[in-house]
């Protein structure tokens, strides 16, 4: 038998999205970094660049949010393919109007004259006590701003492939990716995977759980737990937040007939609230239970290691969230 | 004698210039009656005195150059050389229209002919114009990038953090604070600290100076030096042009605006270049009768091809969200 060789020699999440930046600066010299000390690549996704590709692709930018970002529209609206590291992604509330006014909008207020391949790369999630300014995750807030495209992956071959779908998007795209998870293992699998699609790991047959991030991680652990109680989870990383892989989130609904959506972000409004509210429209008829949302309750992320514990769901709140919807 | 380069420019554009601007003040004082009759949506901020900055700057670019704009720039499009019809069609809201209707006044946009675009956020055009800059530069497009913006924008937190960046870029970029003495409804001078907007500038080691915005050819020669110190890999300049808005903020606004300010008749800029040509030994009277009646007849035959236009198909609506 023949051996298929590994996309990527990345056996980490973060250095996977190192890889697939450096993949896409090697086959398209439009593709330039730039952002927060991105030589040293703080948070992971920028690590090891400047080596291979110099200063001159590799930028490293005053913190000035709104700038930086600004010109990578700038410069995106002029052939470029920036890819900004804006280290963690509750700084793109610095560089609001630069995301939503300007990178979101411009494409459809030019009535489709400009396109602007920009790509935005911050950690997301909580982390070990890093307080309210530098744990969230944002998504809901990105989605709802509107022309951009937003993914998450959770795995090193989702981080992989989704990176380089990101780049060689001709839209906006955002990159989050989960501290906690920067040196989580996995293998580069070479089934190339797609800005809009969904992951189905493990499959089951008893209840749907939805994640992303943190969360599908912890959902997969619990899935691996409520195995032994002979309870079938299966899970489904939304790692593609826009487009949003509906379809698959309803076809999973249409087979386990019950949800738990589970999201490391304020419930209110939240990803969480979109995707029940999917379910809730158009497949009201398979649930057998009500939908069950699992999210951050109303309140920001503490500092104190027992507080932060206690707002972010855990992986035995999942499986009790499972338990609960199988009651039900 | 030799003429001084101001005057040889004179010469040279004078004429040119003269209807550009004469144009411009056509095409606001167009849309002004329009407003009066009741026959544009949205809120148009008019830039009827400004002329001679749009001009004097646009006169120095190429094809290639890209110019970033405001809330109040059709000045600014129109001296770039766009069409008064498709400027006509979007601010009407139709379909032949620049952005096909779904810019409008605040927002008009033609990259394809040098003029990425307005932007209705102050001072979010700015930083643009500096990665436009870096991405010619980058691309070896040998291009130049202007943003031009208002006194009201050099008290955003980007416009000092744009200046920042271009200046550590070296970017080909020529920053054009328009300075029209009002910050939408207050005087520039009771929100702005400091000596002066172009001081700002030079604390960034950018070399900046203050030019009298409604002297074409003073505007003309400044821009011309900072394009070309842009051009030849200098980096980036600034030019802070005093100028005056003549009308409110926007039209309209005495609806509910209380007066806020005291009667003013500053000098005209188009007098003023008349005055410059006819000091050259030009025969202005002439010269102006001729431009007027042209620029009449193609402002009212743009506006009535603009009218003329269907309203942009319901479906635009839903597209351009994505690529």
């Amino acid at each position: 038998m023949m051996e298929v060789a590994a996309p990527s020699s990345a056996k980490r999440l973060a250095p996977a999205l190192a890889d697939g930046i450096a993949r896409c600066m090697r086959d398209d010299p439009r593709v330039y970094v730039w952002g927060e000390d991105v030589t040293i690549g703080v948070m992971g996704p920028t690590r090891g660049l400047a080596d291979e590709f110099g200063p001159e692709r590799v930028i490293d930018c005053p913190i000035s949010e709104a700038a930086f970002v600004g010109a990578a529209v700038g410069a995106a609206i002029g052939g470029l393919r920036p890819v900004v590291d804006i280290m963690f992604s509750s700084f793109t509330y610095v560089a609001f109007d630069q995301l939503v006014n300007q990178a979101g909008r411009l494409r459809y207020m030019t009535g489709g004259q400009v396109a602007i391949p920009l790509v935005v790369v911050g950690s997301a999630g909580a982390a070990g006590s890093n307080a309210a300014q530098h744990s969230e995750v944002p998504s809901a807030l990105l989605l709802h701003g509107g022309g951009m495209r937003v993914v998450f992956p959770s795995t090193p071959h989702q981080a992989f492939w989704l990176m380089q779908g990101a780049i060689r998007s001709d839209d906006p795209v955002i990159v989050l990716h989960h501290p906690a998870l920067g040196s989580t293992r996995g293998a580069v699998e070479p089934e190339a995977l797609a800005l809009g699609d969904a992951v189905v790991d493990p499959a089951g047959t008893d209840v749907s759980v939805f994640a992303t991030g943190l969360m599908a991680h912890r959902a997969r652990a619990a899935a691996t737990t409520l195995a032994q109680e002979k309870i079938s989870v299966e899970v489904v990383d939304v790692c593609s937040l826009n487009p949003m892989p509906r379809e698959a989130i309803l076809a999973s609904v249409e087979k386990t007939g019950r949800a738990v959506v589970v999201d490391e972000a304020r419930l209110t409004c939240s990803v969480a609230s979109e995707i029940a509210a999917e379910i809730a429209e158009r497949a009201f008829g398979a649930l057998q239970a009500p939908v069950h949302r699992l999210a951050v309750p109303d309140v920001p992320i503490p500092f104190a290691p027992n507080l932060e514990a206690a707002v972010v769901p855990s992986e035995e709140d999942i499986s009790a969230a499972v338990r609960e919807v199988l009651r039900g | 004698m030799p003429l001084t380069p101001m005057a040889s420019a004179l010469e040279t554009h004078g004429p040119e210039w003269l209807r550009t601007m004469v144009r411009i003040r056509l095409f606001e004082e167009t849309l002004a009656d329009l407003y009066k009759r009741g026959e544009l949506v949205g809120v148009v901020h008019l830039s009827i005195g400004q002329e001679a900055t749009a001009v004097g700057v646009c006169s120095g670019l190429r094809d290639r150059d890209q110019i970033t704009s405001t809330h109040r720039g059709h000045h600014h499009m129109l001296a770039r050389g766009l069409d008064p019809r498709r400027m006509f069609s979007e601010i009407l809201g139709r379909a032949g229209g620049y952005c096909g209707g779904k810019g409008g006044s605040m927002h008009v946009s033609a990259p394809s002919e040098g003029a990425v675009g307005a932007n209705g956020i102050v001072g979010g055009g700015i930083p643009h114009a500096v990665g436009l800059a870096f991405a010619a530069r980058t691309l070896g497009r040998d291009a130049v990038a202007v943003a031009f913006f208002g006194d009201g924008a050099a008290n955003q937190g980007v416009f000092f953090e744009s200046l920042n960046l271009a200046a550590l870029w070296r970017a080909p970029v020529v920053f054009v604070c328009e300075n029209n003495g009002y910050t939408e409804f207050t005087p520039t001078d009771a929100v702005t600290a400091g000596e002066s907007i172009v001081s700002r500038a030079a604390v960034f080691g950018i070399p900046a100076r203050g030019v009298d915005g409604d002297e074409v050819a003073a505007v003309e020669q400044a821009a011309g030096e900072a394009l070309e110190l842009a051009r030849a890999g200098g980096g980036p300049s600034f030019l802070e042009c005093r100028t005056n808005r003549w009308r409110g903020h926007h039209e309209g606004e005495e609806s509910y605006a209380k007066p806020y300010r005291e009667p003013f008749a500053p000098a005209d800029p188009i007098e003023r270049l008349e005055q410059a040509l006819r000091n050259a030994g030009h025969d202005v009277s002439g010269l102006r009768a001729s431009i007027d009646a042209e620029e009449r007849a193609r402002i009212a035959e743009a506006l009535a091809a603009a009218q003329a236009e269907p309203e942009p198909p319901v479906e635009r609506a839903f597209a351009d969200v994505f690529a």
